[in-house]
């Protein structure tokens, strides 16, 4: 499959140049081949982990495959319900506590309301958040909010769970708690694919790797072959900085 | 391999499947009530009244329309004023559904960028949002009523189906208006204009009775029209509404609703791209 889209260039957002420009009828635009060619399949049981540089079209991907982008050529086939956690907090308002806002994170992830009344106390215990979970959200560090955000999304137990670097966050007691809950969620009935520039992470996580480069796929296989040609590639020597688990 | 449960393929303008499409949203109809919610809530976080807005809107543009008909018009005809705010309520519910429709999908960048679900879930909130800001001004107005002594009758229960022809309008329109908001965004700022426009070419500030008859052209174009006069012999005059006229208004509705939500699923696949 491949993801191609059409963005126009304002150089100058100003009066003179808009004035100017109607009169011309022309516009400045710019092709954006953000996935070019991608062959992937992914089989329950794995977890796959998708590295690349920034603008590797990793997060592309991601949304392709979540069905919120559609794909330019090719055909994604998705045999499963998909859950995405791409970006933190999607669907909470600031203003609502924080259990009002698990209610409307739950939802706007696909949750009934069963399922989250079911699960609050889970949520709730996972975040540590305390007695702060009736204060409103924009009274949170990014800390606890990102705490809450992800409680809320790991709670959902679907077929197939996308995780764009959300595992970046937090304080380092809460990543390796939910590092320790996709490792949990790791089973031959489910495929995560996680995106991810902790490699240390994706060589402890992932038993399948994919290098993404300029849109391309440039290799897939064992995490430590392909994690070691990334960061040769990158001419990176081995640090936690590089590894990013600090 | 078993059939795959979905298959996302190149956007090409066309309807997705509607039955797994209404499904979709059918369960998602718990976010709808509680989104519309929290951001009717996010409105007046900040100030001193609250909530107490969703009464004290109505209570002073009541007011307002009290000082310019009754104190400077010098009218005496208590009529006159229960029509005006009647209208005028029943007005800025169709208003408040374009106001919160235009934008609605654009400010949902982040969630139609981050998560599947059926986007015409956002102006379906926008009109939710603009229904509860509405009920409490129907509340505003029966108080009006009593106090001027406008007679209450059986036949002021014509305007349920006026009001459900109405929210049916206001749906068509926040649906249509949100999708073209996302291709010409210029709309946003036209709006104004327009519902000003339709302000004044809507029975509101005068009876539909006493429309020039050299201008009954706007009787035919404008969507209002019937449904405002309807509304205002129901709750107001206490009479039954002509048949015509709210089938006038509903096969306004019904065209604007199947013309604007084509276009709207028709493209929104393509949303995530254009934000």
């Amino acid at each position: 499959m491949g993801l191609t889209y059409t963005t126009s260039i304002d150089k100058k957002p100003t009066l003179k140049s808009r004035v100017k420009s109607l009169g011309r009828g022309t516009k400045q635009t710019r092709v954006v081949r953000a996935l070019d060619d991608i062959n992937l399949d992914i089989q329950y049981g794995q977890v796959l982990g998708v590295i690349g540089t920034n603008g590797a079209g990793k997060s592309s991907l991601m949304r392709c495959v979540a069905g919120i982008l559609p794909p330019s050529q090719g055909r994604i086939e998705v045999f499963g319900t998909v859950s995405t956690l791409l970006a933190l907090g999607v669907g909470f308002n600031p203003s609502l506590s924080g259990r009002d806002n698990v209610l409307l994170g739950g939802l706007a992830a696909g949750m009934s309301r069963e399922e989250i009344l079911n699960n609050f106390d889970e949520i709730a215990e996972f975040s540590e958040l305390g007695d702060a979970i009736d204060a409103p959200m924009r009274t949170y560090s990014s800390g606890m909010y990102a705490r809450l955000a992800f409680s809320v999304a790991a709670v959902v137990r679907p077929d197939i769970l996308i995780i764009d670097e959300a595992l970046s966050t937090g304080d380092a007691k809460f990543k390796e708690k939910s590092l320790n809950r996709v490792k949990e969620l790791r089973s031959d009935d489910r495929a995560l694919i996680l995106v991810s520039h902790a490699m240390q992470t994706l060589r402890d996580t992932c038993n399948d790797v994919a290098w993404l480069h300029k849109g391309k796929l440039v290799q897939r296989g064992h995490p430590d072959v392909i994690i070691d040609a990334y960061q040769e590639f990158l001419q990176l020597g081995k640090s936690a900085v590089i590894d990013e688990d600090f | 391999m078993s059939t795959p449960l979905q298959v996302y393929e190149p956007f090409r303008a066309g309807l997705p499947k509607l039955g797994r499409y209404w499904k979709s949203l059918w369960s998602r109809r718990t976010f709808i009530k509680e989104y519309s919610k929290s951001e009717l809530r996010e409105q007046h976080f900040a100030s001193f009244f609250g909530q107490l807005w969703l009464v004290l809107n109505p209570l002073l543009l009541s007011g307002v329309y009290f000082i310019l008909i009754v104190i400077i018009g010098g009218a005496t005809d208590s009529s006159r004023y229960a029509h005006l705010t009647a209208s005028l309520f029943l007005f800025y519910l169709v208003a408040n559904s374009l106001t919160g429709g235009v934008k609605s999908v654009t400010a949902g960048q982040r969630l139609i960028l981050n998560t599947a679900f059926p986007r015409i879930i956002l102006p379906i909130s926008a009109v939710v949002i603009a229904i509860f800001k509405f009920i409490p001004t129907l509340l505003v107005f029966l108080i009006i009523k009593a106090v001027v002594g406008s007679p209450f009758t059986f036949e002021m229960f014509w305007a349920i189906p006026v009001l459900l022809i109405t929210i049916f309008l206001a749906l068509s329109l926040a649906i249509a208006i949100s999708c073209i908001n996302v291709y010409f965004r210029d709309i946003a700022s036209f709006l104004p204009y327009f519902t000003r426009t339709l302000l004044y070419l809507s029975p509101i500030l005068y009876e539909a009775s006493a429309l020039n008859p050299n201008l009954r052209l706007i009787e035919i174009v404008n969507p209002l029209f019937p449904i405002l006069d309807s509304w205002s012999r129901a709750l107001v005059h206490g009479e039954m509404p002509e048949i015509s006229s709210m089938l006038q208004g509903l096969a306004w509705a019904t065209g604007i609703f199947f013309a604007g939500t084509y276009f709207f699923l028709s493209r929104e696949r393509e949303f995530a791209v254009r934000l």
